[in-house]
């Protein structure tokens, strides 16, 4: 543990957007915005530096107050957390800026939400401390902080249907971090540490390591909007406003992934079972169908982006069956994991740059339209040809066609159920992508369809259009640095590591 | 015996919280809730956590349990009037959905039930991780405070326990993003009521002094920065009741200082010992107790002062619904 | 049976109640409120594993991490109340309904 360097940027990654937000709160309207903005870009810059810090010389830690672990908290910045800090830097900023011309934009916007802006500093707060944190009780409290953030950002525009969904999804939040924490006080309870690495150490299997599992996989679950604890996102996710929407979707959803993974992988290997990870994937498998058949019912443009999420927060949880190996397989032996590996991080880098480009562009046609009703967007490309063509990269990259990031991730996923004999996963994936092929292409037929009336589409700043263009095309450049990014993950520890299952699982060893 | 106690008392708090979720008038509920949590306390007693009791008894019955009596205000007229009244009506239209509801339900006792089963195997067999105990022992020394649960709180995890006093301004400004609140309500409320008035007089500087008793106890015994800035807060409720709203009276920035002193200071503080090389929260022995005592002062004056803020917020959302009349 | 197993055993019982009243109970208080029993619960088993592991003083950590959770927990209940009430000053909606 003291080997590794010791670096002030961990600390700095949470504490300046903190301090900044603190500072934004001292403003009216417009400083607040500025303050906002300049705190955004400030944090952005410092999660790329601490990136190549990262780069340069592999995984840096922070022992806060000097106390090492188990008593004290350390951070920790591996190339993994590397790589989400660096995704909520580079999303976050784009998002960032259209937020500011978004909430600028005088007549047909949709005002000033000068709280927009602590707020979101708060969230990317706690979404860096989430992603360094190497506490089990931490993590809870980093959880809080972005549970209350979110939903305080998803009700901040005010309608009725936004309190609705916020108070919700506010109530599966904290259920879910309360069944989080029973876990936590059970694990706390029978090894007298809270610390991931000490943790993976020291864990004995038997029934309390077991159910604390289960309760904690089921609050992060909640957390995730896996199935089938889905039901809070997609009201919360379209009632939101533009730029929350984007974050929400791109950003937080990850955050209790992130943490679904580094637990399984690195805590709960000795109580984990095949038959967990199968049903975690059947779980994922189920969301990715009935995701993306709900998508395709709805009428609305956001109500088809929200239902998006569910289905491809489901890819996601398909990767957790193919990195739990089989008695008898070692991790040596079992050539399927860094495809798997690669899938899962594709999926989330991929995910967040087409999911913020493609809600960004939504509000765009909110702003154009006044409503975003899918029959009403008729003639799109000829009024608004720079949204449409990010809605179809990021539709080209949800689908997973070639070349976007979504299909590096779609064809990793599928090349890994295949190396690891688990086929019946496949049908599943081409399923899934089928039917965003139908969503997708129907919102392009109707684009492309000549317009029944003229003159609906009112304009829309052109900055915004570019805003959500670079994120759909930020979707299909990942791919480019994508062999520097596996290696780079790679000198981390837990990238390509799979569980090597035990016959004996427990008399609860299905999850 | 002490067992006994402990016994009667478990079966106290499961037969409260029961309770306080089957009542039929939110009234109940409410008041049930906290007794409920005034049963948690002893509990907390029981198990030796005397600074967890003051916290449970001060903030989650008591702060909650007075958002939560401010709250019936608003539904109480209805649920004790009409609630039965339309549950009975409903009753009736949904005869027909009663059998597809009833499935689901059971379904889901049925699996609590099994759920609890397993936990408790789980809690029963546990097995004994020791805690730390003795790491806190061996380090207690260097921490600057006498109390354990103050070290472990203000040193030794100082980044949650910042982290958790930038919750509760982050409380404040989701109550704020929802919206239809005004901080800096003018003080039209006269306050008329005499009592109310000698009320305030005499539990004012009591609360005050407790409050400071307890923040610098905190040191070496129960107490600290959460059960101090609670009963400051008590003070900020007891004027707003008495229609002297504090953040009214002061000035707009002052209110801010006020709000963000806490957090901004212990983390400004920590960005300072980082530039001196060390790490966030590091504090140097020597004047690690001066420095937690700081922080814990202007934490308390932080959490006192959001705790009144939430009040004064959710106080103020009194106002009828417009389309109650027309829907009744 | 120790002091310490009572309530590491009533915790889990907290914790069951207040889960199934998330999901049974209707009113959006009583929803805030199920929440409240859960944390109760969780609290409760952290600070019976403290009391077990008690040399000289009972292990402070986990008192240390009940405060703060209880903390935490009444700024989200508190949030979740200021946004019953809203949805209530707006419609007067006391919870949820099937189509909202």
């Amino acid at each position: 543990m003291t080997d590794l360097l010791t670096s002030p940027y961990p600390a700095l990654l949470v504490g300046l957007p903190v301090l900044l937000a603190t500072l934004s709160l001292f403003f009216r309207t417009r400083g607040k915005a500025l303050v906002g903005l300049l705190g955004c870009l400030l944090t952005a810059g410092l999660a790329i530096v601490a990136f190549i810090e990262v780069a340069q010389h592999g995984t840096v830690i922070h022992i806060l107050g000097g106390w090492e672990p188990p008593l004290g908290i350390m951070l920790r910045m591996d190339s993994l957390a590397a790589v989400f800090i660096g995704m909520t830097a580079v999303v976050g900023v784009f998002i960032s800026l259209y937020a500011w011309q978004y909430f600028r934009a005088d007549e047909s916007g949709p005002g000033e939400f000068p709280l927009f802006w602590p707020l979101w500093l708060f969230l990317w707060a706690g979404l860096n401390g989430l992603f360094l944190s190497n506490d089990l009780f931490n993590l809870f409290v980093t959880i809080e902080v972005i549970g209350i953030c979110a939903v305080a950002l998803a009700v901040l525009s005010g309608k009725t249907t936004a309190m609705f969904a916020g108070l919700r999804y506010l109530l599966a939040a904290i259920t879910g971090s309360m069944a989080y924490l029973f876990g936590v006080a059970l694990i706390y309870g029978s090894t007298g540490t809270l610390d991931l690495g000490l943790l993976g150490q020291v864990l004995e299997p038997g029934t309390t390591t077991t159910f604390a599992l289960l309760v904690i996989t089921f609050g992060l679950m909640v957390k995730m909007a896996g199935f089938p604890f889905h039901f809070w996102l997609p009201p919360a996710h379209s009632a939101a406003l533009a730029p929350v929407s984007a974050l929400l979707s791109a950003l937080v959803v990850k955050g209790a992934f992130y943490i679904l993974l580094r637990l399984w992988m690195e805590v709960f290997g000795v109580s984990i079972t095949y038959a967990a990870g199968q049903l975690i994937g059947l779980a994922g498998a189920i969301a990715v169908i009935w995701g993306s058949w709900q998508a395709f019912m709805q009428t609305s443009l956001k109500l088809i982006v929200a239902h998006s999420s569910v289905a491809q927060l489901g890819y996601l949880l398909m990767i957790f069956p193919l990195l739990i190996l089989a008695p008898g397989v070692t991790a040596d032996s079992a050539d399927w994991l860094s495809p798997a590996w690669t899938a899962g991080i594709f999926q989330v880098i991929a995910h967040a740059f087409a999911k913020a480009s493609f809600f960004l562009s939504a509000g765009l046609i909110i702003m154009a339209l006044g409503h975003d009703r899918i029959e009403s967007l008729r003639d799109l490309v000829g009024n608004m040809r720079i949204t449409a063509m990010a809605i179809g990269l990021a539709g080209v990259s949800l689908i997973g066609l070639p070349p976007s990031g979504g299909f590096m991730a779609k064809w990793m996923l599928l090349k890994g159920i295949f190396l690891s004999g688990q086929w019946w996963w496949a049908p599943v994936v081409l399923a899934g992508s089928l039917l965003t092929a139908g969503y997708v292409f129907m919102l392009l037929r109707l684009a492309f369809a000549p317009a029944r009336e003229m003159g609906t589409f009112k304009p829309v700043p052109k900055s915004l259009e570019i805003v959500a263009l670079i994120l759909a095309l930020g979707s299909f450049l990942i791919v480019f640095p994508a062999d520097y990014m596996i290696q780079f993950l790679e000198s981390t520890g837990v990238f390509g590591s799979g569980i090597e299952s035990i016959v004996e699982g427990g008399a609860y060893g299905n999850d | 015996m002490s067992v006994l106690i402990d016994i009667i008392l478990a079966i106290l708090a499961i037969y409260l919280a029961f309770q306080s979720l089957l009542a039929k008038r939110l009234t109940q509920t409410v008041f049930i809730f906290f007794a409920f949590g005034l049963a948690l306390a002893l509990a907390w007693v029981r198990l030796g956590a005397i600074d967890v009791a003051i916290t449970e008894a001060a903030i989650a019955a008591g702060f909650m349990g007075v958002l939560f009596l401010d709250a019936l205000r608003d539904f109480s007229p209805r649920t004790s009037n009409n609630q039965e009244k339309t549950e009975a009506a409903k009753d009736i239209f949904s005869k027909k959905n009663t059998k597809s509801l009833l499935l689901p339900r059971v379904a889901l006792v049925l699996g609590l039930v099994l759920f609890l089963l397993i936990s408790l195997e789980a809690i029963w067999n546990i097995p004994d991780g020791g805690g730390l105990t003795v790491s806190v022992e061996t380090m207690l020394p260097e921490s600057g405070v006498e109390h354990p649960v103050t070290a472990v709180l203000l040193n030794f995890r100082a980044y949650d326990t910042w982290l958790e006093i930038g919750v509760i301004l982050l409380g404040l400004l989701a109550i704020f993003a929802t919206g239809g609140i005004k901080l800096y309500l003018k003080p039209d409320v006269p306050a008329q009521d005499i009592l109310l008035r000698q009320v305030i007089l005499f539990f004012t500087p009591i609360l005050f002094l407790f409050g400071a008793f307890l923040l610098y106890i905190g040191k070496s015994g129960p107490g600290g920065a959460f059960q101090a800035g609670v009963l400051w807060a008590a003070i900020g409720i007891l004027l707003h009741l008495g229609g002297k709203p504090v953040f009214s009276m002061i000035p707009r920035w002052l209110g801010q200082l006020l709000l963000t002193l806490g957090l901004g200071f212990f983390l400004l503080l920590g960005f300072i010992l980082m530039a001196g090389g060390a790490t966030l929260f590091e504090y140097p022995p020597a004047y690690a107790g001066v420095l937690i005592l700081i922080v814990e002062t202007l934490a308390a004056i932080s959490i006192a002062a959001a705790l009144t803020a939430i009040f004064a917020n959710l106080n103020q959302m009194q106002e009828k619904p417009n389309d109650i009349e027309s829907t009744t | 049976m120790e002091t310490y197993q009572i309530y590491s055993l009533t915790s889990a019982v907290l914790f069951v109640i207040g889960l199934g009243g998330v999901f049974i109970s209707r009113h959006f208080i009583k929803k805030i409120i199920a929440t409240i029993i859960m944390g109760g619960g969780v609290f409760l088993s952290f600070v019976s594993f403290a009391e077990r592991d008690a040399l000289t003083f009972a292990d402070p950590v986990p008192h240390a991490l009940v405060i703060t959770g209880i903390v935490v927990a009444v700024a989200s209940a508190a949030f979740a109340l200021a946004l019953a009430r809203r949805i209530y000053q707006l419609t007067g909606e006391e919870s949820f309904t099937k189509d909202k």
